[in-house]
C-alpha cells in the first residue's frame, strides 16, 4: 500500500509542488496587509453576577473598503467572546461563547454615517473619522459567567472581524478577494 | 480490481453536469450564492475538476508508457486522443473567450453613466429639498426662540403653542441645558417627547443644529434645535426642539431613490467580484468540458485503435506463423467487417498452412526415412551433380572415403575423393563416366582393390544417373565388399581343409602302422647297419605322418562347423589359469583393470585363443635377449578388451593384411592357421580382433569382447 501510494507521488509530484506554489501565490497576492483591528484596553467588569467587556480598537480600514462604506455598503462587525477552560498547553474546552455585532453605515440622502454598537444603540455622525472612533470603542457588552469552581482555569479570548456573510452577494462568493478578510488579533485575558 | 475508464468518464460526466446545474442554480438563486452551499458546491467543482486533471494525467502517462514500450496501437491512439481533444478544445475555447467577452461586455453594460448620473440627481434634488424644508424650519425656530426669548415664563406655552401652530411644525418642545422639558407643544395630545441626546442639545444650545431622522425607514423627521437667548441673564439656557415630518409623497420619493442608489452603488462596487463569479463559473464549465472532452477521447481514442492495435496484433502474430489468432468481433461497422473478413482469412490460412504443414512432415517423414535407411546402410552412397558437387551423401560415404565430416553436401568430389590418394582410381573411373557418358544412362559398376596400411580393401563402385528433365545427377554407391571376399576365402579355405582332412587323414593311420610292422618285423632280420637305416626311415616316416596328423587335425579345427558352447566367464581369472602353465618362462607380465565384468563365451575356444597367442608370441621371441609378453585386459564401456602384446621380431608388412587368413604366417615351421583359428573364433563370439606392429619391432593384437550376460 505504501510502495502504492509513493509510486503515485512520485509521479504526480510535479503536479503537485505545482498546485502548492501556485496556491501560495494566489493566497500572497489576495492577502490585504492595510485591513486590521487592533484589540486594546480590553477591561471587563462585574456587575451582580453579570460581566461586561469594554474594549477600544484601532481599526486600519483601506481605501478599498472606506469607498465601499461610501457607496453606502453597510459593514457589520462581529465580535466573538468566548470563556475557555484552560486544560493544558493544547487542550481547552470552550464554556461559553458570545457574538455582538456593530455596524456602520452611509445613508447618502441625509449624508451621515449610521452606527449601531453591540447594544443596539444607534448613532449617526456627518464624518466617517467620527463614526469609525465610535465604533473603535466597543462598551457593555453583556455575558454570564460564575466561576463556581476557582481551581479551574478560565481565560476570555476575544476577537472582532468583518462579518462577510452580510456584505452584498457578490462580494460575498468573491473569496479570492481577500479585502473583506477584515479581522482582529486574538486578545486572551485572564479570568 | 480495474475499472475501465469507459465507466469512470461516464461517471464523472454524470457528476460533472449534476455539479454544473446546481452551481447554474447558485448563481441564479441568490439566497443560495450567499450560503455555505455554494461554497461547497463550488469547492466541489473544483474537486471534481482536479480529479479530471488526475485522471488525463494517469492516462496520459500510460499512454506514454505504451508508447515508450511500443505496445501496438499506442501512437494511433495518441494521434487520436490529440485530433478528438483538438476537436473539441478549439470550439469550447471560442466559445469561452465569446462568452467572457461577453459577460464583461454586459455587466459594464448594466452600470450605465446616464443611470449613475440620474440616480444621482435624483438623490441630490431629494437632498436639496430636505436642505430647504431644513432652512424653513431653521426660521421658523429662530423666530419661535426669539419670541420665547423676550417672553416671561409663564407666557411661554402659550406663545410657543400659538407660534407651532402657526408655522405648522408637529412637536416643539423645550428643554434646559440638564435635558429637562421646560415646555412642550404638539400637534398630538398627550404627547411625551423623547429625550434628546446630551450631545444635540449641547450642540444645539450653542447655535442652531438640525439634523434628519428616519422613522421604521418609511418616515422621515426634520429635528432642530435653536438656542433660546432669554432676556434675563440669569435664568437657564434653554433650548428649543422643534420635530417636522417631511411630507408622506416626498419622503417616500427620497427614501426610495436613496435606497436605489445605494443599491446601484453596492451593485457598482461588486462589478468586478459579479464579472469574477460569472467568469470563474464560465472557467469551470470550460474546464469540465474540456477535461471531459479530453477524458471522453481516450476512450473514444481507444475504441476506435483498440480494434486496429487488435489486428495489427494479429497480423503480427501471422507473420511469425500463429494462424490460431482469433480477434473477438466488434459490431456490424466498417471496423467489424474488417475483422471477420480478417478472420475468415486467418482461418483460411490457417486451413492451408495446416495441409502445408501436413504435406511437408509427410515429406520430412519420406525424408527423415531416407536419411535414417541412408545412415543405417553400411553401404556409401553419394549422389553428385553434372559438376561433380556432392548433394547428398550419408556417414558411411564419408566413413569409406575417410572423411572427417560426415556432411559433404556442396563440395567438389575431387576435394572430398582427392585427400586420400587410395581413392585416385575411384575418381578417375567417376570423372570418365560422367564425361565420356554423358548420353550414356546405363548403370555401371566396378572393383576396385585398394591398399591402405597394407591392408588389402575391396571396394565396388556402382554408378547410377538419375533422370530428371532439369538437372542431371548420379548416385554413387559405394561398399566395402573386402569382409565378403574375405569370408567367401575363408569359406574356401574351409572346405580345402574339410576335404585335404578327411584325404590325408585317412591313409595315415595304415602308414604309420606299416612304417611300424615294416620295422618291427625286419629290423632283427637286416644287419646292423642297415637295421639302423631302416629303424632311422621307419622313424622318419612315423615323425612326418605324425606331423601331418597335427597338420591334418589343425586343418580339421579350422575347418569344422560353427559350434561353441557358451556360458559365463571370467576372462580375467581365465587368462590366470592359462598363464600359470607359462610360469617357468616368466616372461609373461599381465596387468588388468578392476572389476573386469564377465562375458558370454565358450570358455575352450577362448583359452585356445589364448594359447596361440602365447604360442606365437613365444615363437617371435626365440632371437630376442629380452623377451617380453605383456597381457593387459581392460574394461570398456560393455567391452572387455584383451590385448596381448610381445617385443619379439614382429610381422612382415607384406603379410600384415593377410595375417588372418590361412596358410598367411612368417614363421618357417608354421601352418598359418594358428591365427586364422584365433580369428574364426573371435569372430563366432561377435568380438572383434586387430593386429597391429609396435614400432616396427613387436605385435599387439586387440580382442574385444562384449561384456555381460547372454
Amino acid at each position: 500500500m505504501m510502495v502504492y501510494f509513493m509510486h503515485f507521488f512520485k509521479k504526480f509530484s510535479v503536479i503537485l509542488i505545482v498546485v502548492s506554489i501556485s496556491l501560495l501565490i494566489i493566497d500572497r497576492f489576495s492577502y490585504s496587509e492595510e485591513n486590521e483591528i487592533l484589540i486594546k484596553d480590553v477591561v471587563i467588569n462585574d456587575k451582580e453576577n453579570l460581566k461586561y467587556i469594554n474594549f477600544n480598537q484601532e481599526i486600519s480600514l483601506d481605501h478599498l473598503i472606506t469607498k465601499a462604506i461610501n457607496k453606502g455598503i453597510p459593514l457589520v462587525f462581529k465580535v466573538t467572546v468566548k470563556i475557555v477552560e484552560i486544560k493544558d498547553i493544547w487542550l481547552t474546552k470552550t464554556v461559553l461563547k458570545k457574538v455582538g455585532y456593530y455596524q456602520i453605515e452611509y445613508k447618502a440622502l441625509r449624508k451621515v454615517y449610521k452606527i449601531k454598537d453591540v447594544n443596539g444603540n444607534k448613532y449617526e455622525y456627518r464624518y466617517i473619522d467620527e463614526a469609525i472612533q465610535k465604533i473603535s470603542k466597543v462598551e457593555d457588552l453583556e455575558f454570564s459567567f460564575i466561576n463556581k469552581n476557582k481551581n479551574k482555569n478560565y481565560e476570555l479570548w476575544l476577537n472582532v472581524n468583518l462579518e462577510r456573510k452580510k456584505l452584498p452577494k457578490p462580494l460575498q462568493v468573491n473569496y479570492f478577494d481577500r479585502t473583506w478578510n477584515v479581522k482582529s488579533n486574538k486578545s486572551i485575558n485572564k479570568l | 480490481m480495474k475499472i475501465k475508464l469507459k465507466y469512470i468518464i461516464t461517471t464523472a460526466a454524470f457528476i460533472g453536469i449534476a455539479l454544473l446545474i446546481l452551481l447554474a442554480k447558485a448563481i441564479s438563486n441568490s439566497d443560495l450564492i450567499s450560503s455555505d452551499s455554494f461554497r461547497i458546491l463550488l469547492g466541489l467543482n473544483i474537486i471534481f475538476i482536479c480529479s479530471l486533471i488526475i485522471l488525463i494525467a494517469v492516462q496520459i502517462f500510460r499512454l506514454l508508457q505504451s508508447i515508450k514500450k511500443e505496445i501496438t496501437g499506442s501512437r494511433l491512439t495518441l494521434r487520436l486522443v490529440l485530433s478528438f481533444a483538438l476537436m473539441g478544445i478549439v470550439p469550447v475555447l471560442i466559445v469561452y473567450l465569446v462568452s467572457v467577452n461577453f459577460l464583461t461586455k454586459s455587466i459594464e453594460s448594466w452600470f450605465d453613466v446616464k443611470v449613475e448620473s440620474a440616480l444621482e440627481g435624483g438623490l441630490t434634488l431629494g437632498q436639496k429639498t430636505i436642505d430647504i424644508l431644513m432652512s424653513d424650519i431653521e426660521l421658523k425656530g429662530k423666530s419661535i426662540a426669539y419670541s420665547i426669548g423676550n417672553a416671561e415664563p409663564d407666557q411661554r406655552n402659550n406663545i410657543l403653542t400659538d407660534l407651532r401652530a402657526k408655522f405648522g411644525i408637529q412637536d416643539a418642545v423645550i428643554f434646559d441645558q440638564d435635558s429637562l422639558i421646560i415646555e412642550v407643544s404638539s400637534e398630538k395630545n398627550n404627547l411625551i417627547p423623547p429625550i434628546p441626546n446630551i450631545e444635540d442639545l449641547e450642540r444645539g444650545g450653542r447655535d442652531f443644529f438640525g439634523r434628519i431622522e428616519e422613522a421604521n425607514g418609511e418616515q422621515i423627521y426634520l429635528k432642530a434645535f435653536t438656542p433660546i437667548i432669554s432676556k434675563n441673564v440669569m435664568s437657564k439656557k434653554l433650548i428649543l426642539q422643534l420635530t417636522q415630518p417631511i411630507p408622506a409623497s416626498i419622503a417616500n420619493l427620497a427614501l426610495s431613490v436613496e435606497s436605489v442608489y445605494s443599491e446601484y452603488q453596492q451593485l457598482t462596487y461588486s462589478r468586478n467580484s459579479l464579472k469574477i463569479i460569472y467568469i470563474l463559473t464560465l472557467t469551470l464549465v470550460l474546464l469540465l468540458a474540456l477535461l471531459s472532452s479530453v477524458a471522453a477521447s481516450f476512450v473514444i481514442s481507444r475504441k476506435f485503435s483498440s480494434p486496429l492495435a487488435m489486428l495489427a496484433d494479429a497480423t503480427k502474430e501471422i507473420s511469425k506463423g500463429n494462424y490460431k489468432k482469433i480477434i473477438s468481433e466488434q459490431g456490424k461497422d466498417e471496423i467489424g467487417v474488417l475483422i471477420r473478413s480478417f478472420n475468415s482469412m486467418t482461418s483460411q490460412l490457417e486451413e492451408a498452412t495446416k495441409n502445408s504443414e501436413k504435406d511437408r512432415e509427410r515429406l520430412e517423414l519420406a525424408r527423415i526415412f531416407l536419411e535414417t535407411i541412408l545412415a543405417h546402410l553400411t553401404t556409401g552412397v553419394i549422389v553428385i551433380d553434372e559438376k561433380k558437387i556432392i548433394r547428398l551423401n550419408n556417414v558411411s560415404a564419408s566413413k569409406m572415403l575417410q572423411n572427417k565430416e560426415s556432411k559433404m553436401n556442396g563440395k567438389l568430389m575431387s576435394k572430398v575423393i582427392l585427400k586420400n590418394k587410395i581413392f585416385e582410381p575411384l575418381y578417375e573411373f567417376i570423372n570418365t563416366y560422367i564425361v565420356d557418358n554423358k548420353k550414356n544412362k546405363k548403370e555401371i559398376s566396378q572393383e576396385f582393390k585398394l591398399n591402405k596400411n597394407n591392408q588389402e580393401r575391396t571396394i565396388m563402385l556402382q554408378i547410377t544417373p538419375l533422370s530428371d528433365k532439369k538437372n542431371k545427377s548420379y548416385v554413387l554407391v559405394i561398399d566395402d565388399i573386402s569382409e565378403v571376399t574375405k569370408a567367401q576365402r575363408h569359406s574356401a579355405w574351409g572346405e580345402i581343409a574339410r576335404r585335404l582332412a578327411h584325404e590325408i587323414k585317412n591313409p595315415l593311420t595304415p602308414i604309420q602302422l606299416s612304417a611300424e610292422r615294416i620295422q618291427h618285423k625286419f629290423s632283427n632280420k637286416l644287419s646292423k647297419e642297415d637295421s639302423i637305416i631302416l629303424e632311422r626311415s621307419t622313424n622318419t616316416i612315423v615323425n612326418q605322418v605324425n606331423a601331418l596328423k597335427i597338420m591334418v587335425n589343425e586343418f580339421a579345427e579350422y575347418a569344422r562347423p560353427p559350434k561353441i558352447q557358451k556360458d559365463t566367464i571370467r576372462i580375467d581369472s581365465l587368462v590366470d589359469e592359462v598363464i600359470e602353465l607359462y610360469e617357468i618362462d616368466k616372461i609373461i607380465k599381465i596387468k588388468k583393470d578392476k572389476n573386469i565384468p564377465i562375458i558370454y563365451a565358450d570358455q575352450n575356444k577362448l583359452r585356445q585363443v589364448i594359447i596361440n597367442l602365447i604360442e606365437n608370441s613365444q615363437d617371435a621371441l626365440k632371437a630376442i635377449k629380452k623377451p617380453k609378453i605383456k597381457i593387459i585386459i581392460k574394461k570398456k564401456i560393455n567391452e572387455v578388451e584383451l590385448i596381448v602384446e610381445d617385443n619379439g621380431i614382429g610381422i612382415p608388412d607384406e603379410i600384415i593384411g593377410r595375417i588372418f587368413e590361412p596358410y598367411v604366417t612368417s614363421k618357417k615351421t608354421g601352418t598359418g592357421l594358428g591365427l586364422a583359428i584365433v580369428h574364426k573364433i573371435i569372430e563366432e563370439h561377435n568380438g572383434k580382433i586387430k593386429i597391429e606392429r609396435i614400432n616396427n619391432s613387436g605385435t599387439r593384437v586387440i580382442i574385444k569382447l562384449k561384456s555381460g550376460k547372454k
